[in-house]
């Protein structure tokens, strides 16, 4: 007896996949003493409260030389370009605080 | 056409096809029509459009929106082919950088999107902007809509529980599409106030929380002082800490949109630039409440009562709007705040390209 098949349909996928480029870390980095740090508050409730103290914690525990601080107009937008490309010039490395 | 990503699969009828859409995981709890290669190619005929074109991107979900998944989306909404050219202008509108897509798909606040067609298309695709102006029963209302929600959620991964975080959101989730009553009103369209020919088709997208239903008065001035007075509630999107609160960023405040329904004889001897400057003004709340309300902080005093903070940047950030029945005998009208400050996200209007 034969078996009923269904008929075939091709339909097109509504959904996206991620498209990640190829990149490489930069260098890590062995210890922080007169390192240069960018802190980018994302302007959130606390995100300031939080960097100031880690700012200090930094200074105090690791001997952080210089800090570059920049505060986003909104936490919704990307960072400035301009401020990215800023930092990587000026900074060893950065830290990014998520306020709430 | 070559598509680039074509799902096969099987069905026996019509509502196996459509179980299999909801097993694909690509539904918005409702039914869809499946979106077969036929179907697809018939709007993106009807966009005049590569199907491989990329309108834009999402760079913080590295996404890129092609012309041929946003026909996908277009054909599970229900949509006609006719209709794909505003789906089209909608999606380039809410990938403008000024709409931050990021922002209104992602945040907790639930934005909906509000779409608003004006021009000549209107009466074309028999879009309501009459009755019920935001209720069922109009097919390219309803399915233009709902459209930008797929695309959203399939093309843009706003997933609810994966990158679209709402706590609570609301129904125009679902569908939130509208257009002015261009014919029935003195006033100047909405796109022409913001910079299109009269003879243009466009859509405006407005990230924005629900309709708040507006009942008023016999005089055009009681009207928009109760529409103000929505307008400036305390524990919306405009009055929050979030908002006017923070007064460490210039503009944090938000935009507003009124639509207003009702005999256009009403309005006689108002333009829309007298409504946005009346309620320019009044959409405020005073230092007072908002200290009360923890929106800014520190202890009332007693000249707080006399100051007031704005929660609009400028009377542009009120977005006019005649539609709605045109013959209620009381006068109504709409407020829908955005969701988001201006900063974060501005409402756009974008040109629809016909074939």
């Amino acid at each position: 007896m034969a078996i009923a098949t269904k008929p075939q349909h091709a339909l097109v996928d509504p959904t996206t996949q991620p498209l990640v480029p190829d990149f490489t870390y930069a260098p890590r980095l062995t210890d922080l003493a007169n390192k240069r740090i960018g802190l980018i508050d994302d302007s959130k409730e606390n995100a300031k409260e939080l960097l100031e103290e880690i700012e200090v914690v930094l200074r105090q525990r690791f001997g952080v030389a210089q800090v570059v601080y920049h505060r986003k107009p909104s936490a919704s937008k990307p960072t400035d370009p301009a401020v990215i490309e800023a930092m990587a010039q000026t900074c060893d490395y950065v830290l990014i605080a998520i306020g709430s | 056409m070559e598509f680039k990503d074509v799902k096969h699969v099987e069905w026996g009828d019509a509502v196996e096809a459509i179980e299999t859409c909801y097993e694909l995981g690509w539904t918005d709890g409702l039914p869809v029509v499946p979106p077969t290669v036929e179907r697809v190619e018939t709007f993106i005929r009807a966009g005049g459009r590569d199907a491989n074109e990329v309108l834009g991107t999402l760079p913080e979900r590295r996404r890129e929106i092609t012309v041929a998944k946003v026909a996908a989306n277009a054909v599970m909404a229900g949509c006609l082919p006719d209709y794909f050219p505003v789906v089209l202008a909608a999606t380039e509108a809410m990938l403008d950088p000024a709409f931050n897509l990021i922002a209104p798909s992602a945040s907790q606040g639930g934005a909906a999107v509000l779409v608003i067609v004006n021009g000549p298309i209107v009466e074309q695709l028999n879009i309501n902007c009459r009755n019920n102006i935001f209720g069922p029963g109009n097919r390219a209302n309803a399915t233009i809509g709902r459209a930008v929600r797929l695309i959203l959620m399939n093309a843009c991964a706003a997933i609810p529980g994966l990158f679209d975080r709402t706590l609570i959101g609301h129904p125009g989730k679902y569908t939130f599409c509208i257009a002015e009553n261009e014919t029935g009103t003195h006033w100047n369209p909405l796109h022409v106030e913001r910079g299109f020919e009269r003879s243009e088709s466009t859509v405006t997208v407005f990230a924005s929380w629900g309709p708040r239903q507006v009942r008023a008065g016999h005089e055009p001035t009681l009207v928009l002082d109760c529409a103000a007075d929505v307008a400036s509630t305390l524990g919306s999107s405009l009055s929050t800490s979030d908002s006017v609160g923070d007064t460490s960023v210039p503009v944090r405040q938000g935009q507003v949109a009124i639509v207003i329904a009702g005999a256009s004889e009403f309005w006689a001897g108002w333009s829309k630039l007298d409504v946005r400057a009346y309620l320019y003004r009044r959409i405020r709340r005073s230092v007072a409440d908002l200290k009360r309300a923890g929106v800014i902080p520190g202890i009332v005093s007693s000249d707080d009562h006399e100051q007031y903070v704005q929660l609009v940047p400028t009377p542009d950030d009120i977005l006019v709007v005649y539609a709605g029945s045109p013959d209620a005998t009381s006068y109504r009208c709409a407020v829908i705040l955005s969701e988001l400050p201006k900063v974060a996200s501005t409402a756009v209007t974008k040109a629809i390209r016909l074939p």
